[in-house]
């Protein structure tokens, strides 16, 4: 059947038996835990979105140190996020399987860095899996867990873009029945990092267990690591890049024996040996940084070979961004395995239509809420400049686009906070602001106000609350009762947190009301101290979802002067310009009314629908 | 093989094409690989999927120039993806226009007839006056199932058959019909030219 390997992934967790699954929301991600909530796995296997990765892992650990065989999932970043438990996980180990699933993002196409956790392996000293396809992911999945209970190691599966969201058409396995609790038996030396000779000693142990992974893997996934085709021209490859390399290598006629590895880390050194022995040039086609490549340069060294290397330390392929097929054949061509002319020169020039970034959807509360922040700013009495305001990871970081260009850093999850506090504590005098949203703020934003408020720094908090993790996808907040596997939950008020960690002062508001924000805003700007502003209107599509749109606007056509004052002052994507007036697109609009109330010509008018 | 490009604005249902597509390919035997990136912040943004299907796919995009088909939901879009198409590719475009922010910021106008004039100028063009066709159902939002129609009868792939069991798997029950009869709309507009 067709499924995308995030789908595929969810199965092949399935089919391992797993029983606990956590994460936090991140594309390329997300879609595993939501296939797993959709096929209704909250019954039998507990499945949950956590507060951010490393309660995700710890999680994850927790369970797998029972026997239980547990599952984490995150995008790049995240991993740094869950990196401290991850690390001195490998010391204690497991009992049940731990697969840790870690999604990259060459491009990048939705993440702030190219980050490439396959340094994770070397890193935490755990073994690193990476497939090429659905099939493959799926495949893993189910070795993983196998692997890891044979080695008792946590072991990651690490996948990219491309493979987390291609679809494929994907042969099912065998379900085993979830694998619970078992006993968890105290251990001292095992399970307590207090101890220094402990740890050096499991240090030792952990060193034992990883020598055994290639030997492992190979015995239960014999295809894991493979050479296809033959010749004395090799390519070494992994991940999505093995798809362009197999396919191009037919298209051109190139007969090469393709080396390709599921097992990243350890690396297969007995097999490579063997791969690499008669090869008389080697190119390595592997996508972000040159990793494939150290190691293939020392088991060639390791092996006396004399053979060149091509890759991106030799300027052959890119360090940055996704590779492609034509990147890879240009690459054939400049090694000189095919002539020049075999590669069709790239496409001549087209037109370049207007760009379309991602807006803020029509009637997000964001949008508002970062409207009233900016006429706070004048109203208060300073200048837009003035006011540094701080974003954070979210749909409002969209806000830096035309025409807000609002926000003036996003950084990390939960540094909207601490870096503004940072700003005050070198020494700016005028008034800084962090914009943070709702599941950020849980994820983590907590700590930084309670630095700000321990440290009694000023600060102006904007917490962007449309109750949901709205970029990824719509999953669920700690401030939901229930959750999308029908878990009845405690919901979680911020601003009862929030005036816990003890900020000064704490409102709430909802930016649909517009003047009242600005008022509270515009106050909340002059006072000390920290104080925390809770914008709190739903998602604007998760509204249309829940209660359909019952009014639109429209543009009366002789009143409409083409000032353009809605679109600039809105950015709204439902608004458009076409003959010299301004129209809205009917479909897109959602009825919010921002547009018509800041027409000077009173243009717009209430279409009421349904 | 055949390479699809289906260039539409985040919201459109670019998505749901593509998914319908490669599952209908997989009931027909095919090998099937199509590539895009998800989530909330594609809305309203420009977003291409990768279709391909064949013997035997394992990338899930391809590059510039290797498109047999390009379908497009919007002429912006289609415009702006026309590299992806191949020497002698096809484009099939739903006469939709829906203005970037960016251009109405600038007071730039951009009628429908100028875009599918110039697409035209770099590739055969079948231009589908899909939103009239989707409103005949009583969708608006069927483009996108309109346009798997005129490429299904275009291409002569995926088989009727397989898409209509695709459609019943992949739209949400409550649209399954509305899609059905958008896509046979688009077949007939395609075979009949109606």
């Amino acid at each position: 059947m067709a499924l995308m390997g995030n789908e595929a992934i969810a199965r092949g967790f399935v089919e391992a038996g797993v029983s606990v699954v956590s994460g936090y929301p991140g594309t390329p991600s997300s879609e595993v835990i939501v296939t797993l909530h959709e096929f209704g796995a909250g019954s039998e296997i507990y499945v949950e979105w956590a507060v951010n990765e490393r309660v995700a892992f710890e999680i994850a650990y927790g369970a797998a140190i029972s026997g239980a065989r547990a599952a984490v999932t995150m995008k790049a970043p995240g991993a740094s996020v869950a990196l401290d438990p991850l690390i001195s996980s490998a010391y204690g180990g497991v009992e049940g399987g731990l697969v840790v699933l870690v999604a990259d993002d060459p491009g990048p196409h939705t993440t702030q860095t190219e980050q490439d956790n396959r340094w994770l392996g070397p890193l935490a000293k755990l073994p690193v899996l990476s497939p090429s396809s659905p099939q493959e992911a799926k495949d893993l999945a189910v070795a993983a867990f196998d692997l890891s209970e044979e080695l008792k190691l946590p072991v990651i599966l690490r996948t990219t873009t491309r493979v987390n969201h291609a679809v494929g058409d994907v042969v099912l396995g065998p379900v085993r029945p979830p694998q619970r609790f078992r006993e968890f038996r105290k251990d001292i030396p095992r399970f307590v990092r207090a101890g220094m000779l402990f740890n050096l000693e499991r240090h030792r142990w952990l060193s034992s267990r990883l020598e055994l992974t290639e030997g492992v893997l190979t015995k239960l996934y014999p295809g894991a690591n493979r050479v296809e085709g033959s010749g004395e021209l090799c390519v070494v490859t992994e991940g999505a890049a093995y798809n362009y390399v197999r396919e191009v290598l037919e298209d051109l006629g190139v007969g090469a024996s393709v080396v390709k590895l599921s097992l990243l880390y350890p690396p297969p050194t007995e097999f490579l040996e063997d791969a690499l022995r008669g090869c008389r040039e080697v190119l390595v086609v592997e996508e972000l940084d040159p990793y494939l490549e150290t190691v293939v340069k020392r088991v060639l060294y390791e092996l006396g070979a004399r053979a060149p290397v091509y890759g991106k330390e030799s300027g052959h392929l890119p360090r940055e961004g996704e590779l492609s097929r034509r990147l890879v054949a240009e690459a054939l061509v400049s090694v000189g395995w095919v002539p020049k002319t075999a590669v069709s020169p790239p496409a001549g020039t087209y037109p370049s239509p207007p760009p379309r970034p991602p807006p803020m959807c029509p009637g997000c509360p964001h949008r508002n809420t970062y409207l009233a922040l900016l006429l706070a700013i004048a109203r208060a009495g300073y200048r837009r400049d003035e006011v540094p305001i701080f974003g954070d990871i979210g749909c409002y970081a969209l806000s830096f686009q035309p025409p807000f260009e609002a926000i003036w850093t996003e950084h990390s999850m939960g540094a909207s906070i601490s870096m503004a506090m940072g700003l005050k504590v070198a020494g700016y005098g005028g008034p800084v602001v962090a914009t943070i949203g709702d599941s950020t703020l849980f994820h983590a934003g907590l700590q930084p106000l309670l630095e700000a408020v321990h440290k009694r720094v000023d600060v102006l908090v904007v917490v962007l609350d449309n109750s949901v993790v709205a970029m990824t996808g719509h999953q669920s907040t700690p401030a939901w009762g229930t959750t999308e596997s029908g878990r009845r939950a405690k919901p979680i008020s911020i601003e009862e947190v929030v005036r816990a960690l003890g900020a000064d002062r704490v409102y709430v508001v909802d930016p649909y009301d517009l003047d009242l924000t600005v008022e509270v805003l515009t106050r909340a700007l002059r006072e000390p101290g920290v104080r925390v502003v809770v914008a709190r209107h739903p998602c604007a599509l998760m509204e249309v979802r829940a209660r359909g749109v019952t009014r639109r606007y429209r543009v009366v056509e002789d009143r409409c002067t083409g000032c353009l004052a809605c679109v600039r002052t809105t950015g709204c994507p439902a608004l458009y310009y076409s003959n010299g007036r301004v129209r809205v697109s009917e479909g897109d609009c959602v009825g919010c009314g921002l547009c018509a109330r800041f027409c000077p010509y009173k243009a717009f008018e209430v279409v009421e629908v349904g | 093989m055949v390479n699809v490009a289906i260039a539409s604005v985040g919201g459109q249902g670019g998505l749901t094409l593509s998914r319908v597509l490669a599952v209908a390919a997989v009931y027909d035997g095919f090998s099937v690989r199509t590539g895009e990136t998800l989530g909330m912040a594609q809305r309203f943004g420009s977003v291409v999927s990768y279709v391909r299907f064949g013997d035997s796919v394992l990338s899930p995009t391809f590059s510039e120039g290797e498109a047999d088909y390009l379908i497009g939901l919007e002429l912006v879009e289609a415009l702006r993806a026309l590299r992806l198409l191949k020497p002698g590719g096809l484009a099939l475009v739903a006469s939709v226009v829906k203005p970037p922010l960016s251009a109405s910021l600038r007071r730039e106008e951009l009628p429908a007839e100028a875009l599918l004039e110039e697409i035209s100028r770099y590739a055969r063009t079948v231009r589908v006056p899909a939103v009239e066709l989707a409103l005949r159902v009583g969708n608006p939002r069927a483009v996108n199932m309109v346009m798997l129609g005129v490429f299904a009868a275009t291409s002569g792939t995926p088989s009727d058959s397989s898409i209509r069991r695709a459609i019943a798997e992949v739209v949400p029950a409550r649209w399954v019909e509305s899609s059905v009869r958008a896509y046979e709309l688009g077949r007939s507009f395609v075979l009949s030219g109606s």
